[in-house]
């Protein structure tokens, strides 16, 4: 019992980071039906400019606002570079855009900075525990659950009720109507990715505080992971991202922890597969938004 | 020799080959210039344009994005590296591997079949996910079910080291010049291109093309797009594998890299850069990309050194030039360097315009006996009842309209009956076969084919090709029903002049007229047509009505219609029914129609006196 709230905490810690990443992938797929594989290019930037602050040896709550800030700036740096010019394009041309601006960041950091990985330190408290009742959790965890969810609710706030989220909303929901309607689609698509620069800074944060290190594909992994649980959820369903997210976190830890020795390298595989097999069965995902043809 | 036969086999046989003469003699003259590296960048170019032309067999005819095929190809590798890797020498690199693999000894030939075996094996699972996921062009799940296997190839390649080596060592093996040189690196090729071309020519590549063009419009002249699909990605996936066995044979080693990104954006790109309908532009996009390739990485190189621009020239240039050579198509040509130009068809094409004539339109044949029911159809769309007992009947010497305001749910109906809505009560028969259920490729199949209000033709295919398409998936299924030739019906319904345009060029009458045909070439029964003088002008509506009936008497079959336009509807109708709010109130004689109280109060709210023109057709009074 014991064991299984120190995973759950551990779970929900993990699919924190990739709620996060999943939430901002769901916002931009619904303004402009993009799967954005470039979404992993915000941590990548992110994690560099972390490295360059902390060889200047400032503290660590100097790099969050800064680390945000630059994923915010990278995301409306790609929209306006490459997704702009594809916005109406078939998805294949969508997908493939975004799959071509995740290789081009990559190979800059490759041409500009290195190939290879650069370590910095991460802040002492990251792997204090605390106890509670015998349960020893990670200090961690409950800093990302928190602020996670702190994050979560004012993303919730501001789709509810401000009017730049209704706007989004409706131009998830059918972009042409809410043009019509007078949203103005430049501003809600810019309003998109700096609200999926800001989820995925926050992200960034606590993956560059967890694994202390940059390289060109720091962004891969956590945005495949994103991607995954937007699709778990079932893509444009905001709410449905960020249940896959944490779907997805507890899913692996669980897998990481049962699992008899020996195959725990193919956690990874493992999950794959179940996702290969979730999309086979139920390609729309867990949670169906259900935008049926017209004929 | 007749047409078909070269469009069929002599053209895409021909061009292949000239085509990979053109590589191959284009390659080993540049190797001609250098030493033994440029001998392998071209056995690499060539081995990677087997590979782009597997993949393009797929992506290319099916519009489905896949990332998945490398990872197909790197099972191929690693079953052809297990077992042509001597004993000796897996003794010393994966003495423990399962199976009793250590032991095994076979030739390179063999161990390349067993491996195009394997991976078709696997094929067949990841195209029945594929199917069942509902692929088509551009489905986003599809996609990921071919990530994820990229990725499950990778994780398993990496951890399963008792078999694969691992992700730092590998397998690195020797198995000299076993195969001889180069020549079944350019056999392999040569039968690869010629396969892609004759699939891509064959009637299943053209289906699966129809259905990459507009998924529906395919299902509702009888395609079934997942069999298509499974066909397509297991030829596909042959040709990968071979491709792949070579480059592990070529190269002498494999990891799990090899077979992982940056094996998928070099292959994605050069079908991308060349146009992925085209095997003539996989094949341009693989020497386009080889070719910038080699500049970056000798600009890149320490031979070059220009100064101020060093600072670009250097490790990374290559990849920044495969990406943003994606990038860029992507942005400002999606469709590649070459669309879907083929050679061959260029080249057939002018041949055969040159020596055609014009056909004459198709002579009336008997109706047969047929009856479409529609009963007691109940339809809701969320808690809108768009059908609340509405039905029909219609015999095949017949012609039927449909009318009623808008929202009285004549689509709906059409729909119900052509199968993409599912009715939550009543039933559709065409005679005894109950087509409630069937899937929309069976119910057009049975004989009952639509048209669409919204236009859906196949953009990028000739007027030509939309009708023979829907012949050839007419003759596909075996309909059993005599139909006029696809010529003959262009000439009825006056599209012979515009027969070598593109959907995409043609004016909205020929559209709608082009609609018609396509429809009437799938060997109908019954046509169904949903406002076939939508947008129209009034002298071009009232040919229609002799239009439709010629095409009625062409192909034998009963006609359900929906307009808006009074005047087109009467005058060709035998009996019409009124719709309104998901019910028939009233169903007679064209005349009877008109006079009808009921049918003047819903349809027009008033009595019909003037005629409405077609977009008049808003009801005075709304229902409530």
């Amino acid at each position: 019992m014991t064991e299984l709230i120190q995973q759950t905490v551990d779970g929900l810690g993990r699919g924190s980071e990739y709620a996060l990443i999943a939430l901002g992938i769901a916002v931009i797929f619904g303004v402009m039906h993009l799967v954005n594989f470039a979404h992993g290019e915000l941590i990548t930037v992110s994690a560099y400019v972390a490295y360059f602050l902390f060889t200047l040896e400032l503290a660590w709550w100097v790099y969050a606002p800064v680390i945000v800030g630059t994923a915010v700036a990278t995301s409306i740096a790609i929209e306006f570079v490459a997704f702009r010019w594809v916005r109406g394009a078939p998805d294949f041309t969508m997908l493939l855009t975004s799959f071509g601006v995740h290789f081009v960041v990559a190979a800059l950091f490759v041409m500009f900075v290195s190939a290879n990985v650069r370590n910095f330190d991460r802040p002492d408290w990251i792997t204090n525990t605390i106890s509670v009742g015998g349960i020893n959790l990670e200090v961690f965890d409950l800093v990302t659950i928190a602020v996670t969810a702190i994050t979560l609710l004012a993303t919730v706030y501001l789709l509810q009720r401000t009017m730049f989220g209704i706007s989004l909303r409706a131009a998830a929901e059918d972009f042409d109507t809410a043009r019509l309607m007078g949203i103005r689609s430049n501003r809600v698509i810019r309003g998109a990715f700096v609200l999926a620069g800001v989820l995925a800074g926050i992200a960034a944060v606590f993956v560059l505080m967890r694994t202390g290190r940059a390289s060109p594909t720091a962004g891969l992994t956590p945005m495949l992971k994103g991607v995954l649980a937007a699709l778990i959820g079932g893509l444009g369903s905001m709410g449905g991202a960020v249940l896959g997210g944490f779907a997805l976190g507890l899913v692996e830890v669980l897998l990481l922890a049962r699992l008899p020795d020996g195959w725990v390298g193919l956690t990874n595989g493992i999950v794959f597969l179940g996702i290969a097999l979730l999309f086979t069965f139920r390609p729309q995902g867990l949670i169906s938004v259900g935008h049926a043809e017209r004929v | 020799m007749s047409p078909a036969v070269v469009q069929r086999w002599l053209a895409p046989t021909a061009g292949g080959a000239v085509l990979v003469a053109a590589l191959v003699v284009g390659g080993f003259l540049y190797a001609l210039t250098g030493g033994g590296a440029r001998d392998a960048l071209v056995t690499q170019m060539l081995i990677n344009a087997i590979v782009v032309v597997g993949i393009q067999v797929y992506v290319g005819n099916t519009g489905v994005l896949s990332f998945g095929h490398i990872g197909f190809a790197g099972i191929a590798g690693y079953v052809f590296a297990i077992l042509a890797i001597s004993p000796e020498r897996k003794a010393t690199i994966i003495p423990d591997a399962p199976f009793g693999l250590a032991d095994v000894s076979v030739s390179p030939a063999v161990a390349g079949l067993v491996a195009v075996g394997v991976t078709v094996l696997v094929g067949v699972v990841v195209g029945l996910g594929l199917g069942r996921s509902g692929a088509r062009s551009g489905a986003v799940s599809a996609t990921m079910i071919t990530l994820a296997l990229l990725f499950l190839v990778h994780e398993m390649a990496v951890n399963w080291t008792e078999l694969t080596g691992g992700d730092r060592a590998g397998l690195s093996f020797d198995l000299g010049d076993s195969l001889g040189g180069n020549g079944p690196v350019v056999v392999a090729l040569l039968a690869s291109v010629v396969a892609a071309r004759l699939f891509a020519e064959s009637p299943w590549g053209r289906l699966a093309q129809a259905a990459r063009e507009d998924d529906l419009a395919a299902r509702a002249i009888g395609v079934d797009p997942a069999v298509l699909q499974m066909v397509a990605l297991l030829g596909s996936v042959v040709i990968v594998a071979v491709g792949a066995s070579l480059r592990v044979y070529e190269l002498g080693t494999i990891s799990p890299r090899f077979f992982f990104f940056d094996y998928t954006l070099l292959t994605l790109t050069m079908l991308i850069v060349g146009g992925r309908k085209s095997v003539t532009g996989a094949l341009v996009g693989v020497t386009v990309i080889t070719v910038g390739n080699e500049l970056t990485r000798w600009l890149a190189g320490p031979d070059v050194s220009i100064t101020g621009l060093d600072w670009i020239l250097r490790d990374g240039l290559s990849e920044i030039f495969l990406g943003a050579a994606m990038l860029g198509f992507m942005i400002f040509r999606s469709s590649g360097l070459l669309d879907d130009w083929e050679l061959d068809r260029w080249l057939f094409a002018r041949w055969r315009t040159r020596r055609e004539s014009r056909p004459a339109p198709p002579e009336p044949v008997r109706h047969s006996e047929s009856v479409l029911v529609a009963s007691d159809l109940v339809v809701d769309f969320g808690g809108f009842r768009a059908l609340d007992g509405a039905g029909l009947s219609a015999e095949a010497s017949e012609v039927v309209g449909l009318i009623g305001p808008n929202g009285a749910g004549k689509t709906t109906l059409l729909n119900v009956i052509t199968g993409p809505v599912v009715p939550r009560a009543g039933s559709c028969r065409l005679d005894e076969l109950l087509l409630t259920g069937l899937p929309v490729h069976r119910i057009a199949r049975a004989g009952v084919v639509r048209t669409f209000q919204n236009l859906r033709l196949f953009p990028a295919s000739t007027v030509r090709e939309h009708v023979e398409v829907a012949a050839l998936a007419a003759r596909g299924h075996g309909a059993g029903r005599e139909a006029p030739t696809p010529e003959s019906l262009l000439v009825l319904c006056g599209l012979w002049e515009h027969r070598d345009r593109r959907a995409r060029e043609l004016d909205y009458g020929t559209s709608r007229r082009l609609e018609l045909a396509r429809a009437a070439a799938a060997a109908p029964e019954f046509l169904l047509l949903d406002e076939p003088t939508s947008g129209m002008s009034d002298s071009e509506s009232l040919a229609m009505i002799d239009q439709v009936r010629a095409i009625a008497s062409g192909v034998g079959a009963g006609v359900v219609v929906i307009d808006h336009d009074l005047a087109f509807i009467t005058g060709i109708c035998d009996r019409i029914y009124c719709l309104d709010q998901g019910r028939v109130i009233a169903m007679g004689p064209p005349a009877e129609i008109q006079a009808d109280p009921r049918v003047q109060a819903a349809y027009m709210g008033t009595a019909i006196t003037a005629e409405p023109s077609a977009g008049g057709s808003t009801p005075t009074t709304a229902p409530p």
